[in-house]
């Protein structure tokens, strides 16, 4: 495994810090808001990243299962359930969802896979405005209680009706998924995902059971993602079918490639940056879009590896110029 | 570093008072927000509403602006684009509360009205949600700090049915836009249409927001032989529908779902020739409405925006008019819950001043007639006012004594439940 | 029966607009291998582009879509050399982020040049006909024709012209036809080109009896691509056959069983077919 020199751990736990404060020096209610979408973002975005990423499978149906959570979690607190057992039962509602569709879908490759994926997101998005009975149609399901009150030992009770308490419960979310993924990634095991994403042939002749090995990405990933979801229902408070849309799984897209992929920093900062960046640009009225789709094309053209990558480009460009420089 | 404390300490200071003098002798501004969607789907319609609130608000400044508490504002009106997206309207709501200071905020859609009302009440970021959508799920939800501007829609299902009932018309077939509205509208008709003795022969809804083709469900709903169709959705793909069913073979009339604009198919789908139009039942032309303030009101908003008038336009007019006046009543322009509670003593409108004058407050709505106009034979009718929340008669005769009449509008009495007062 | 048949016609004229509109995408995706997804945007763009033509300048509907053809090719050149090109050794996902960068610039465009309303162009041949008891819209028949019309043109440029022959060539085998001294870049240029002039004229043909919105482009895009994915990618048989199935299920489905749902027929079929399939109909086997 590869241990990361000492200044990086420094600058991760000084990141950490900073994150553990924000509630104190975040400057209002606004920037809390677009932080605390961006912390939840940046799990289902993660999780992404695992499947298409790591593991080289471009699912396009992250935005259905971010939904079946979110959907999950409105159905199941409405109806009286606790927060804290809706949100695992949806995870694994939609992880069973994607043990059945992971199975025929990983069948095919390639555009084929992100193709069947996108036709599967899109007829859960279709089912989302239409079941009504369940999903409440194209209103969707409104006043969704905050979750439950915790006690804890010392503290007492923690609401969540707060920004700052909504904060650290997606926070909590978050660190607990990098460090799942972190584990599992830099795991013997985890290195059978790359193993298939550079080359599958080769990963299937030297015995890796490179069928079973996608399923799991793909189930790991949707779980992770319905977690995101069933967070985001509680905290947004209504759920409707733009919660489960094909447009929201372009976005996480989106977040990952130009954060960067396939490592677990770039999919975090791509959910952070975008966002910003598209607030940041409110000002341009309507030619924002105009203005974010140029820029969208811009930015991959000259940075293919995402921010991360441009990051580490700019990082060795230094290291080579130091060296010239003291070898002079 | 000590020095440029002091420096910096003194900037404030002259700021401050420079600020303060200014705000003594300039008018200091009231920003009122709007979230809505300016791009995508909903656009056209997301515009509408804000052009009339812009409206409304150059219309006071150049009255003069409000006085509160002897102190001059000005209204400024700042948008944010949400295309319908939750979680933008959310933030756009949060940037106009804490920094533009909005203590007012404006939102279209249910789908984003609903997650506002979940924050606009929040201690230290609370904020009068101006909530246009005329479903009556938005009473089911508690809150304080909302109003809703236009009529139920139910009111509308009511109104147009009792008129085709009277025109004769039993036999409808229904292609209505999917969608949340289009779908609670379907609802409701098949519930009001069934209750009264009328029969519904098909139900064939159609995407009004991606489809550009109708001629399957139309060909469908044709199939059953109905009297009359229930269509509508947005007004451009609305006027599509009327002229594919009649290349269809379709002779009947149409009734129009209340976000259907007669105005905009009439005027500009149809450049004003009524034939293909013929028999229709919908919300009446603005202009065809006899007072004085709607002609002059749908002039300069055509002249100022370029687009045709709607009733979101208008509707979104009167009632900034009636949040202008309970600032003024209520003696602030940040306590939101105190403006609300002022709604009330500012109304009735008056017709002299406003193209739609609220008639009153129940709750969180606001009371508005329902406009209903026909077309019959290629020819504009007789319109009719629908007085919705009236208990009894009593009520109504009360109501209908203070409104201007007019020997081109029929003011009736229609009572929605859920609305009823005395 | 005549409702039959009535849905049958629209079906065969949707699966016609579907067929051109998937033809010139598999040219790209089959042989460039990238996924445009913005194609869609580009039909938008033709119909406004038509609707500039015919509703602002007062042309005739038939010089309109010549000019159209015109500006949407070259636009598709540019495209190719601005958004594309450049990606060409990047991994396939980078071209999507880029196309759909491309398609929120297009959209966004046509909302700031036109407008959110819907516009409408009047139509050329308004007339209906009659026939075996079911109503014919003229401009309806033309799009059937029109669209049978192109597919046949382009059948027979690609296999008796030496440019459609040597597209063909980069299709099945690109570093060989470098080798034998084909200007790739040239090819990816014309492909692009025609790609994008297919889209125009089904654009054309199809404004007067519909309306143009900002939006239009996104679904017929997704369907286009879920099309060429059925047929089998680079497959101009399976994106013709694909585009009329899809189009007379769509008339079908949604005139029978339910408008809300009926593209989830549409999309569940192709889920099917292709976990029994996982190249599509006409897909060549993974090499």
């Amino acid at each position: 495994m590869i241990t990361k020199p000492i200044h990086t751990r420094l600058m991760y736990l000084a990141l950490f810090i900073a994150a553990l404060l924000l509630p104190l020096y975040v400057p209002d209610d606004y920037i809390f808001q677009i932080v605390i979408m961006s912390v939840l973002y940046a799990i289902a975005t993660s999780a992404m990243n695992l499947i298409i990423g790591f593991t080289g499978q471009a699912s396009l149906a992250h935005g259905a299962f971010f939904g079946i959570g979110a959907y999950g979690v409105a159905i199941l607190t409405k109806a009286g359930i606790s927060f804290w057992v809706a949100l695992p039962v949806s995870a694994l509602i939609a992880a069973l969802v994607g043990v059945l569709v992971g199975i025929p879908a990983l069948r095919t490759r390639g555009h084929y896979f992100a193709i069947v994926t996108l036709c599967f997101g899109v007829i859960m998005w279709i089912l989302a405005g239409n079941w009504i009975e369940l999903t409440g149609g194209h209103n969707g399901i409104f006043g969704i209680p905050q979750p439950t009150p915790v006690r804890l030992p010392w503290l007492g009770e923690i609401e969540f009706f707060s920004q700052t308490a909504q904060y650290y419960l997606a926070l909590g979310f978050l660190l607990l998924t990098l460090f799942g993924l972190h584990r599992l990634i830099f795991s013997v095991f985890g290195l059978t995902f790359m193993a298939i994403r550079n080359n599958e042939p080769l990963a299937d002749a030297v015995g890796i059971n490179t069928f079973t090995t996608k399923l799991i990405a793909f189930v790991s990933a949707n779980f992770i993602a319905a977690l995101a979801g069933g967070l985001y229902a509680s905290m947004i408070g209504a759920v409707s079918p733009s919660a489960a849309s094909h447009m929201l799984t372009f976005n996480f897209l989106i977040f990952v490639i130009l954060g960067g992929i396939a490592t677990l920093s770039g999919a975090v900062i791509g959910a952070f940056a975008i966002p910003i960046i598209m607030e940041f640009l409110q000002f341009l009225g309507d030619y924002r879009m105009l203005f974010f789709g140029a820029l969208l094309v811009v930015v991959i053209i000259f940075f293919p590896q995402g921010l991360v990558g441009g990051l580490r480009r700019l990082n060795q460009r230094i290291a080579v110029w130091r060296q010239n420089k003291v070898s002079e | 570093m000590k020095k440029m404390k002091q420096v910096a300490l003194r900037l404030l200071l002259v700021l401050s008072a420079l600020s303060m003098v200014c705000t003594g002798a300039w008018a200091a501004e009231a920003v009122i927000g709007f979230t809505g969607p300016l791009s995508g789907p909903g656009a056209g319609y997301g515009r509408d509403n804000l052009n009339g609130l812009k409206m409304a608000a150059d219309d006071i400044n150049k009255a003069g602006g409000i006085t509160v508490k002897g102190k001059k504002y000005t209204l400024k009106i700042e948008s944010y684009d949400d295309m319908i997206d939750p979680t933008a309207a959310v933030n756009n709501a949060r940037r106009l509360r804490s920094r533009s200071g909005a203590r007012v905020i404006y939102n279209p859609v249910f789908n984003t009205i609903a997650p506002l009302m979940q924050i606009n009440e929040q201690r230290g970021s609370d904020f009068l949600l101006m909530a246009y959508s005329s479903t009556p799920k938005i009473e089911a939800i508690k809150n304080d700090t909302t109003v809703s501007i236009p009529p139920p829609f139910t009111a509308y299902v009511q109104a147009f049915s009792d008129i085709a009932w009277e025109k004769g018309w039993r036999k409808a077939a229904m292609v209505v836009t999917l969608g949340a509205y289009g779908d609670e509208w379907r609802e409701a008709f098949k519930h009001y249409w069934t209750k009264k003795g009328g029969e519904i022969v098909a139900d064939k809804p159609a995407n009004y927001y991606t489809d550009t083709d109708f001629s399957a469900q139309l060909s469908a709903a044709l199939a059953a032989n109905p009297e009359f169709l229930l269509i509508g959705g947005p007004s451009e793909p609305t006027g599509l529908v009327i002229e594919q069913a009649r290349n269809l073979g379709f002779k009947g009339g149409f009734m129009l779902v209340d976000q259907a604009k007669m105005d905009y198919i009439a005027d500009v789908v149809f450049k004003g020739d009524l034939s293909t139009m013929k028999d229709v039942i919908g919300i009446v032309r603005v202009l065809n409405l006899p007072s004085q303030v709607i002609a002059d009101f749908t002039k300069r908003y055509e002249e100022t925006y370029k687009v045709h008038v709607t009733f979101e336009a208008a509707l979104n007019y009167s009632s900034l008019f009636a949040v202008a006046k309970a600032m003024e009543a209520a003696g602030t322009v940040s306590d939101p819950k105190a403006i609300k509670a002022a709604i009330s003593k500012v109304l009735p409108q008056s017709g002299d001043t406003v193209p739609t004058p609220y008639q009153g407050i129940l709750f969180q709505k606001l009371l508005v007639e329902g406009s209903v106009g026909v077309i019959a034979d290629g020819k504009y009718q007789k319109n009719y006012q629908y007085i919705w929340w009236a208990k009894d008669e009593n009520a109504f005769n009360k109501i209908k004594e203070k409104m201007v009449t007019s020997p081109n509008v029929e003011i009736r009495w229609m009572p929605v439940e859920g609305y009823l007062q005395q | 029966m005549e409702l039959f048949l009535q849905q049958v016609f629209n079906g065969i004229m949707f699966g016609s607009t579907y067929a051109i509109v998937a033809l010139g995408l598999t040219l790209v995706m089959g042989i460039l291998n990238i996924p445009n997804f913005a194609h869609g945007h580009l039909y938008m763009l033709g119909g406004y582009i038509t609707f500039f033509f015919i509703g602002t300048l007062g042309l005739g509907f038939w010089p309109s879509l010549v000019l159209t053809l015109i500006v949407l090719g070259l636009l598709g050149v540019l495209m190719e050399r601005i958004v594309y090109r450049p990606l060409t050794d990047q991994p396939h996902i980078n071209a999507f982020i880029a196309a759909i960068g491309a398609l929120i610039f297009l959209e966004s465009l046509a909302l700031v040049v036109w407008g959110p309303q819907g516009l409408r162009i009047p139509n050329p041949y308004p007339q209906n006909f009659e026939l075996l008891g079911i109503t014919i819209g003229l401009q309806r028949l033309l799009v059937i024709i029109g669209a049978i019309t192109l597919i046949f043109g382009l059948h027979v440029f690609m296999k008796h012209t030496i440019l459609g022959t040597t597209i063909e060539a980069v299709a099945q085998n690109r570093e060989g036809a470098m080798l034998n001294g084909i200007n790739v870049n040239r090819v990816s240029a014309v492909t692009f080109a025609i790609s994008s002039a297919t889209a125009a004229v089904a654009a054309s043909f199809l404004s007067p009896i519909f309306m143009l919105s900002p939006s239009m482009g996104a679904i017929l895009g997704m369907k286009a691509f879920i099309i060429v994915i059925l047929g089998g990618m680079g497959s101009i048989p399976g994106a013709i056959l694909g585009g009329y199935i899809l189009g007379v299920i769509e008339a079908l489905g949604g005139g029978y069983i339910s408008a809300a749902y009926k593209d989830v027929f549409a999309f569940g079929a192709l889920i099917i077919i292709l976990t029994v399939k996982p190249t599509g109909i006409f897909g060549k086997k993974e090499a």
